[in-house]
């Protein structure tokens, strides 16, 4: 190997550097050890470079590239699928690095971190990773500079600020080529993610499970409403109805549980304008979508299901964006079939013996179902129920039993189960239903902003003529869980935001902080909105907005347009920074010095040797200064022949 | 450059391979200087600018199938780079001068060193890791703004008489590497190539007259009388080097006893029957022989004549007269 072809140690550095930063925002979903082999494939190349350690040989390297496989295949007991790809894909960029010993190899490492940041961007299209992927791309640029620079060349500011001149310089035609490039669709089918990422709701409910979402601050989404925002208390965003039971949890029904007929949706009956919204969801790995009822979506793809809910039919693996229309107090389904009344009532009749015969007793009390609702409510509200998110477990099969006239301490779902159950013992139908409820407000883009810990669980009952009404039993118990939220309702509890110590949210009470925060929420969201919205449905409406009609003619006129726009005056300043000129520098500050002279009077004639004229110049000029640079110039003027020769 | 056609027929090989050149040399003609303008300079994507293409292949689909865009954007971002990248790359190169400095002269068969100056006229920004290659060696070079360097590139050369170094390669890929700029320079610059020095045997016909001894017996000792001061014109070989290595402060020629001292003639008439290339080795040789004893010489040419003298600079004229005999070209 010549001298010439070895990375420079500068080169180096910067790609070592790079490859840091490249894993950086992958971490929070890779195995910890990967960072460690980045840190000893850096090490030992470091020595290579040193001369202190040897260049791995082939079988080494086969076997550390193997052991890099086998374990990511360990940790995800797969090598399927997005997430163990990508940990591979970074193992294998790490390990690289210890056979990157040539200008070529550098190249490698730098267009493998280029896709890394392109992997990145398929779990999250948040600020933050396309602030990091920028300053990722920046260095990236550095070290193809620095790779193509003279060997022992020094550290410099220079590359950097290069690297971010080039950069700039192709911003311009970026945008451009981003909003004129055809949105199409997916070529073939690619890896997706696995489970791993599943965030939110599970779709089936068991004591004991929202519980843990009451501990993060992560956004579960985001909406934008067109007009003001509802208060608070009637922000229910549904999510899945859980109407089946069995196993002692509550689960949703999927297609194939009902029959043929059943499946078709019933639109009620609407008045007025909608509440008109955008959603744009973080991903969930699950297919349901939240909104507040009853809501239908001008979206492309979105399936309104046959209990009033809206579902996509892929999992929601990356940030996705709705419309949302929604009339609040639209009545559903006022007629309920056989089939479905005899599903929505159904719960095991041995089970919870105390339950059973207490709410028989209510239920001869009253002669309306809507009167049992209510005191069985009022019921929750005076005797000593208490709100938290650590209530005893309750294990047994009888949990109404148990909760109601035992423990008497839970949240929402145990609320929602006791109540749900309790309804189906009198003979109404209920069913259980999933989401969230509230949000924060955001006055500076009018959005809310709606976190894990915002999931809540409630109930429907359907009476006769009304349809499915919503009832919260948790509100009987904890009425500032619904005005305020779970933050309100648990003031002096450990548990909320146990998992997430370090959320801008925990920081809310101090002003500045919260100003900057609800700004940053307004900016993210505007962010999202645009590069998760931007499909070929928003192109063609702001190609349309511009040029009226969308014409190849325009397109390519367009591009061209704007290629010269940049690449012409790029291409004359080069020009202007190269301007021709004959003479060497030498002899043009010489040329300028003799100007100077002028303004002494003293001329040089034609043909004067420049060691003549500075002869004259030291007898008539009294600038000392001046005279000093005459001599630098003339000795420099005579070096220049004698050496050209 | 001397077209090299061994099969004696005009392959189209050969044959395109000529018209090539023939374009190359008219579209850029030989000079002393050298300003690498706009036409003189090709560009394409280099190796690493190809992998860096693929790449971005790969991360467009990725876009596509993920419908992703930020992916979407960082690949137009950097595919853009690529497009900035080329004017850089060529702006690099432009404008820098090329001027040839000098050649030293060798004897056939050694590597000849070719001086050549590389200066930049802009003062804004420099030229920058520029590698200069012909097939016997390379440099890599930076032409800081508004300075100039000189390089030395060294090619082995043929025969006796003139050398013209073959195109000389220009290229770089700053700042990216991912496209190669280059360009040819054919710099009008010539080396000396002097007769290759051959033992010369006892001339087998002496002219007639006392003028001319040929090769006499003067191989004798020599016989060191003394030191003097150096003076322009000494042989070089008669400095007293190892003086001053011993610390002596000035430099001092060593004087030989007049009996070595002779008067030589080399004469292309000696050897009547040898041919031309070995009678000039074995004159270069006799010259060398005589110049490194000290002794004068004078050579005589069938066209030229050049008078008994001694000295480093008498010497170069006679193996100048040496390597030029019959040679036609005219020097630079």
């Amino acid at each position: 190997m010549k001298a010439v072809d070895q990375i420079p140690r500068r080169a180096l550095l910067w790609l070592i550097l790079c490859q840091f930063v490249v894993v950086l925002p992958h971490l929070g979903r890779v195995p910890v050890w990967v960072l460690a082999v980045y840190g000893l494939a850096a090490l030992w190349r470091l020595q290579i470079h040193r001369q202190r350690w040897p260049i791995p040989g082939r079988w080494l390297r086969l076997m550390l590239g193997l052991c890099g496989g086998g374990a990511i295949l360990a940790s995800y007991r797969t090598l399927i699928g997005l997430e163990p790809m990508v940990a591979l894909l970074l193992v294998a960029n790490g390990l690289k690095l210890l056979e990157t010993l040539r200008d070529k190899d550098g190249y490698v490492l730098v267009s493998l971190a280029f896709f890394i940041c392109v992997t990145e961007f398929l779990f999250s299209q948040e600020l933050p990773i396309v602030l990091s992927s920028v300053v990722c791309t920046v260095l990236l640029v550095t070290c193809m500079i620095t790779l193509n620079q003279r060997p022992g060349a020094d550290f410099s500011k220079q590359e950097p600020v290069l690297a971010l001149k080039m950069l700039g310089l192709a911003i311009p035609l970026m945008v451009v080529i981003f909003i004129l490039f055809p949105r199409i669709g997916p070529l073939w089918s690619v890896p997706s993610k696995n489970g791993q990422g599943t965030t939110g709701m599970s779709d089936f409910l068991r004591p004991g499970e929202v519980s843990k979402l009451g501990r993060s601050a992560a956004v579960a989404f985001r909406v934008q409403f067109e007009q003001s925002i509802p208060p608070k208390p009637a922000l229910y965003w549904r999510g899945m109805v859980l109407s089946a039971f069995d196993d002692g949890a509550w689960r949703t029904l999927s297609w194939r549980d009902h029959p043929a007929d059943e499946r078709q949706f019933q639109r009620p009956v609407t008045y007025g304008d909608p509440l008109r919204y955008r959603v744009i969801m973080e991903p969930t790995m699950q297919r349901w979508l939240y909104a507040l009822p009853f809501a239908e979506s001008p979206s492309a793809g979105i399936i309104e299901a046959w209990d009033n809910r809206l579902t996509v039919l892929t999992p929601v693996e990356s940030q996705l964006g709705y419309e949302v229309n929604s009339w609040l107090d639209a009545a559903g389904q006022t007629e309920l079939s056989p089939w479905r009344r005899s599903l929505e009532l159904a719960f095991p009749s041995d089970l919870n013996p105390r339950a059973r015969a207490w709410i028989t007793q209510q239920a001869r009390a009253v002669d309306s179902p809507q009167a049992l609702v209510q005191r069985v409510l009022r019921h929750f509200r005076e005797q000593p129920f208490y709100y938290t998110l650590e209530p005893p477990p309750i294990s047994e099969d009888d949990f109404v039993d148990v909760f109601l006239f035992e423990s008497r301490r839970g949240f929402c779902e145990h609320y929602a189960y006791a109540f749900v159950a309790l309804m189906r013992m009198a003979g109404i139908p209920a069913r259980i239903i999933g989401g969230y409820q509230g949000g924060e407000i955001n006055p500076v883009n009018n959005t809310v902003v709606v976190r894990q810990f915002d999931a809540h669980a409630w109930a429907e009952v359907w009476f006769e003529n009304e349809g499915w009404v919503r009832i919260d039993p948790t509100g009987a118990v904890s009425p500032a869980r619904v005005e305020f939220g779970l933050e309100a309702a648990l003031a002096g509890e450990e548990g909320f935001l146990a998992d997430s110590p370090l959320s801008a949210y925990r920081f809310k009470g101090i002003n500045v902080v919260n100003w900057l925060r609800l700004r940053y929420d307004a900016m993210a969201f505007e962010w999202q909105s645009f590069i998760v919205g931007f499909n070929s449905d928003k192109q063609l409406d702001l190609l349309k907005d511009w040029f009226g009609e969308i014409r190849v003619s325009w397109f390519v006129a367009v591009l061209l347009g704007s290629g010269a726009l940049v690449l012409i005056p790029l291409t004359l300043w080069i020009n202007y920074t190269r301007r021709v000129s004959n003479r060497l520098p030498v002899e043009q500050d010489f040329a300028a010095l003799c100007l100077q002279l002028e303004k002494y009077g003293v001329v040089r004639e034609h043909g004067e040797s420049p060691y003549g004229l500075l002869e004259r110049a030291n007898s008539q000029i009294p600038n000392d200064h001046l005279l000093a640079e005459i001599q630098i110039s003339v000795r420099k003027m005579y070096e220049l022949e004698s050496g050209g020769n | 450059m001397a077209e090299v056609d061994y099969s004696g027929k005009h392959s189209l090989r050969t044959r395109l391979r000529a018209r090539y050149r023939a374009w190359l040399k008219r579209r850029l003609p030989p000079a002393r200087t050298i300003v690498l303008e706009q036409k003189r300079l090709f560009i394409f994507p280099s190796r690493p600018g190809f992998l860096f293409i693929g790449t971005l292949l790969i991360m467009l689909l990725t876009a596509i199938n993920y419908q992703n865009n930020l992916a979407y954007g960082l690949t137009f971002w950097l595919a853009m780079l690529f497009v900035v990248a080329i004017h850089f790359t060529h702006g690099n190169l432009m404008q820098l001068t090329l001027t040839a400095v000098g050649a030293e002269s060798v004897y056939p068969g050694q590597r000849a060193e070719f001086r050549i100056r590389l200066s930049c006229s802009s003062k804004r920004s420099g030229h920058y890791s520029i590698r200069l290659t012909w097939p016997d060696s390379e440099a890599l070079v930076d032409v800081p703004a508004g300075e100039a360097i000189e390089v030395s590139l060294f090619q082995t050369v043929g025969g006796r008489g003139w050398f013209e170094p073959p195109r000389l390669t220009v290229e770089s890929g700053y700042p990216l590497g991912l496209l190669r700029c280059w360009s040819f320079a054919e710099l009008a610059v010539k080396a000396l190539v002097w007769p290759k020095p051959i033992p010369a045997p006892a001339p087998t016909h002496v002219r007639g007259g006392d003028d001319a001894v040929g090769f006499s017996d003067a191989s004798g000792v020599e016989d060191l009388a003394g030191f003097r001061d150096y003076r322009v014109g000494d042989s070089l070989r008669h400095v007293d080097w190892r003086g001053l290595a011993r610390g002596q402060q000035t430099l001092q020629t060593r004087q030989y006893s007049a009996p070595a001292r002779e008067d030589h003639w080399l004469d292309w008439d000696a050897f009547p029957d040898a041919p031309v290339e070995l009678r000039l080795s074995w004159l270069c040789w006799l010259a060398l022989q005589y110049d490194a004893r000290g002794d004068q010489y004078g050579l005589r040419l069938p066209d030229e004549e050049i008078p008994l003298a001694t000295g480093d600079r008498h010497r170069e004229r006679v193996l100048r007269a040496l390597a030029l005999y019959g040679v036609e070209s005219a020097p630079v």
